[in-house]
């Protein structure tokens, strides 16, 4: 067989199932989205009143406070907290081999959360109310963290990814024992306030943080997508990757740093946003068409940077002035998706 | 054995594997050669799959040297590895929205760049991968679709489009139905033949593996109990003493296993020769009847399958006419047999006698049957026709016997076991 012919090769048919048309569409939508969640709101205003405030942003004005400190922010904030939970789901998918694996699987939320509700239910804080939201970003982001080092020194020690699993999740038990008795023990008043971050939110996101997320986030996007050759082979399992010449032992800890530090970044400042990392992995698949994670780390980017910026746009307006909690609109769009795959077959990771 | 390196693929001296300390075999040495199929044989459990493993470095050795081309295995790359042997493992692999040459593609990953484009080489590579096992025309199916024959062919498609010298499979032919049983071991085989890759397969049937292997190594009990050419090794006892058979038998000069009757309804004379009892003898022993034949010649296929299936055998050498010796040494056997069968063979110079023995068979007046086209001429002496039953063919043969003869011992037949090799 030394003539090639090129007979059984794919090619690519369809306007639909070429990757870079949907790139340049689901760009095109985030970006509509995104200035929909600048240009909507429970104040409103005039599209030209918005491009003035853009333009030539006035200190002291209300209008500019609410364009330039609060829709802004949060609209990059949504379209940034879809991206990187939707790339830490997937990654998480593809090295556990599991349809069912989000984000958060490993205890990232729920590291964050324990910590968050000492801050928050407990008596520790009391007279630094002014630094509250400071105090729980801060208090999230240990969590989290910490729960990420301790899942990679464990994913240092065990082989199986099985094993790992069952760490990460029995974390999670732990955590969330903690926050029941530390939830049990708070007053009424606090409680409140805990439930509604633990529900998660873009809003009080500081142009600081977003300028952190950004920078960090970018540089762990773009050297996930330097690992799509190894992420493909991790799709046949560890044992066929370990074959085919991917040194499996070091790509294991990149694929789970990379993806909890995606995860707790959004979740030290916007909470645990549910649903976002599970689902919008598996509509990109069905988007695209494709496993390969050269399309689908873009691709999950594009999808979860949209469907959460229209979360959010629904979130804050369906009971406007009343901002509905995040999680809920996302599980809205999540749980249907899920089920509808579980039933289809067809798409299973 | 030794210091044939020049074509040794993979040589490995005083190996033991197993895991953490727990040795599961120890004591090997063995060396592949290029274009070889070798199968390894051996009961569920004896530590096939850890061989093939300390081979494809899955896990360390215990202790004892693995060379590949001459070179420590430990000290290849991982990317010389990959460019070097392929696996075909157990693991259930099912990624979703994969087509056929997407998969196999796949195995492109130690030849393509740091992202995994495809060059026309790669493209080529894969496809020749698809057409050597016959799966040209599932390249555009989606991989979840297929069944498990299907599947197994592009996992080996998979490997083969790594482009390796040396590919090791682990149990290739387990929940594969026989058409594609058989359609694997023959693209294997084609393989080691056309493109001199060497094939280590774990295999489970010893008779397909007698007719594909260039080597076979018998894994049994912490090490090798034997290792080279089937021909020679793979001997009746040797396959017995392997998987502890004691109902059943391999037999080297017929390919297969004969499965044995527990001898419970009795024992059965069957006169036959040149081929014409091996049916009769299996499907005795399926119905549990223990056998006597004779006079075979040590060449007649008959021959074979009642040596393999336990009966008790009244031979001659090849070549040498039937005499009235060796009539009389099987008539001796006829007393303790409930019946006797006439297979119906030809008669000719070499086993003329045979009908002298059907004459004193009938003499006893125990029930015959008989196979014979023209009936056996009941000579006169034979008075007692009653116990004469003619069969025009097996089948009526076999009604006859569950006709007449099931009262006696526990009556039960066995289980029918296919005991027909392949």
């Amino acid at each position: 067989m030394t003539t090639a012919v090129h007979a059984i090769a794919p090619t690519t048919t369809g306007f639909w199932r070429k990757p870079g048309v949907w790139f340049f569409f689901l760009s095109l939508v985030t970006l509509s989205l995104a200035v929909l969640n600048v240009g909507i709101g429970s104040v409103s205003f005039s599209a030209g009143e918005i491009w003035q405030t853009i333009l030539t942003p006035r200190e002291g004005a209300a209008m500019t406070d609410i364009i330039w400190a609060i829709r802004i922010p949060r609209a990059i904030a949504a379209v940034l907290g879809g991206a990187y939970l939707a790339v830490a789901g997937l990654l998480l998918q593809v090295y556990f081999r599991n349809p069912i694996v989000g984000p958060f699987i490993l205890g990232i939320s729920s590291g964050a959360t324990v910590m968050v509700s000492f801050v928050m239910l407990t008596t520790l804080t009391v007279g630094m109310t002014v630094l509250t939201p400071f105090m729980t970003t801060v208090a999230a982001f240990i969590g989290a963290y910490g729960v990420m080092m301790i899942v990679v020194a464990v994913a240092a020690r065990v082989k199986s990814g099985i094993t790992l699993l069952i760490v990460g999740l029995m974390m999670g038990y732990l955590c969330s024992a903690v926050t029941a008795v530390m939830t049990a023990l708070a007053e009424k008043e606090a409680i409140k306030g805990f439930v509604l971050w633990q529900l998660g939110s873009f809003s009080g996101f500081k142009w600081s943080e977003i300028f952190v997320m950004l920078v960090c986030g970018g540089a762990i996007l773009i050297m996930t997508y330097a690992m799509s050759k190894p992420l493909n082979a991790f799709l046949l399992g560890e044992e066929y990757a370990a074959s085919m010449g991917v040194n499996i032992r070091k790509f294991r800890i990149l694929i789970l740093l990379f993806a909890c530090a995606l995860a707790g970044m959004i979740t030290s400042v916007a909470g645990p946003v549910a649903f976002v990392g599970l689902a919008v992995p598996h509509m990109a698949r069905l988007i695209f068409h494709s496993s390969d994670n050269r399309i689908l780390i873009p691709g999950a980017c594009l999808t979860g940077a949209a469907i959460t910026s229209l979360c959010d746009l629904i979130a804050r307006m369906l009971l406007s002035p009343v901002e509905l909690p995040l999680s809920a609109i996302t599980a809205f769009f999540g749980a249907p998706i899920v089920i509808g795959l579980l039933m289809k077959r067809r798409v299973k990771l | 054995m030794n210091k044939t390196t020049t074509t040794s693929v993979l040589t490995c001296r005083d190996l033991s594997v197993g895991y953490e300390e727990k040795v599961i075999l120890s004591d090997i040495s063995l060396s592949f050669e290029a274009g070889q199929f070798i199968s390894l044989l051996g009961p569920n459990g004896a530590g096939k799959t850890t061989l093939l493993r300390t081979f494809s470095r899955h896990l360390d050795p215990i202790s004892g040297q693995i060379e590949v081309m001459g070179r420590p295995l430990a000290r290849l790359t991982a990317m010389e590895m990959a460019q070097f042997m392929a696996v075909v493992l157990t693991d259930k692999v099912s990624p979703p929205l994969f087509s056929v040459f997407e998969f196999a593609a796949l195995g492109r990953y130690p030849h393509t760049d740091f992202l995994g484009r495809l060059q026309a080489a790669d493209i080529e590579a894969v496809e020749n991968a698809l057409y050597a096992v016959h799966a040209e025309e599932l390249a555009h199916r989606p991989f979840s679709d297929l069944s498990d024959g299907e599947r197994q062919k592009v996992l080996v498609a998979r490997a083969l489009a790594q482009e390796p010298r040396l590919l090791l499979l682990d149990e290739p032919t387990i929940h594969l139905d026989l058409k594609h049983r058989v359609e694997v071991l023959g693209i294997l085989r084609d393989l080691c033949r056309t493109r001199g890759i060497t094939v280590v397969a774990s295999l489970h049937d010893v008779d397909v593996a007698a007719k594909v292997s260039d080597r076979v190594a018998l894994v049994k009990s912490g090490g090798l109990s034997d290792w080279g050419p089937p021909e020679t090794v793979l001997t009746g006892p040797a396959v017995s003493d392997l998987y502890d058979f004691r109902e059943a038998e391999f037999c080297n000069q017929l390919g297969g296993i004969e499965l044995r009757g527990d001898g419970r309804r009795g024992r059965a004379f069957v006169v036959a020769g040149m081929g014409t009892g091996a049916q009769v003898y299996r499907m005795l022993a399926k119905r549990g009847f223990a056998i006597s034949t004779g006079v075979l010649h040590e060449n007649d296929l008959d021959y074979f399958v009642a040596r393999s299936l336990g009966a008790e055998c009244i031979t001659r050498k090849p070549m040498e006419a039937v005499d009235a010796e060796s009539v009389a040494a099987a008539a001796r056997g006829l007393s303790d047999c409930r019946f006797i069968i006439d297979c119906g063979f030809e008669e000719g110079a070499l086993n003329r006698e045979n009908m002298t023995l059907i004459e004193a068979a009938l003499q006893t007046g125990k029930p015959m049957l008989t196979l014979r086209k023209n009936g056996l001429s009941t000579h006169s002496t034979s008075g007692n026709g009653a116990s004469l039953i003619r069969c025009a063919s097996s089948a009526e043969l076999l009604e006859a016997i569950d006709h007449e003869f099931t009262g006696e011992t526990t009556g039960k037949p066995l289980s029918a076991q296919e005991g027909d090799a392949l």
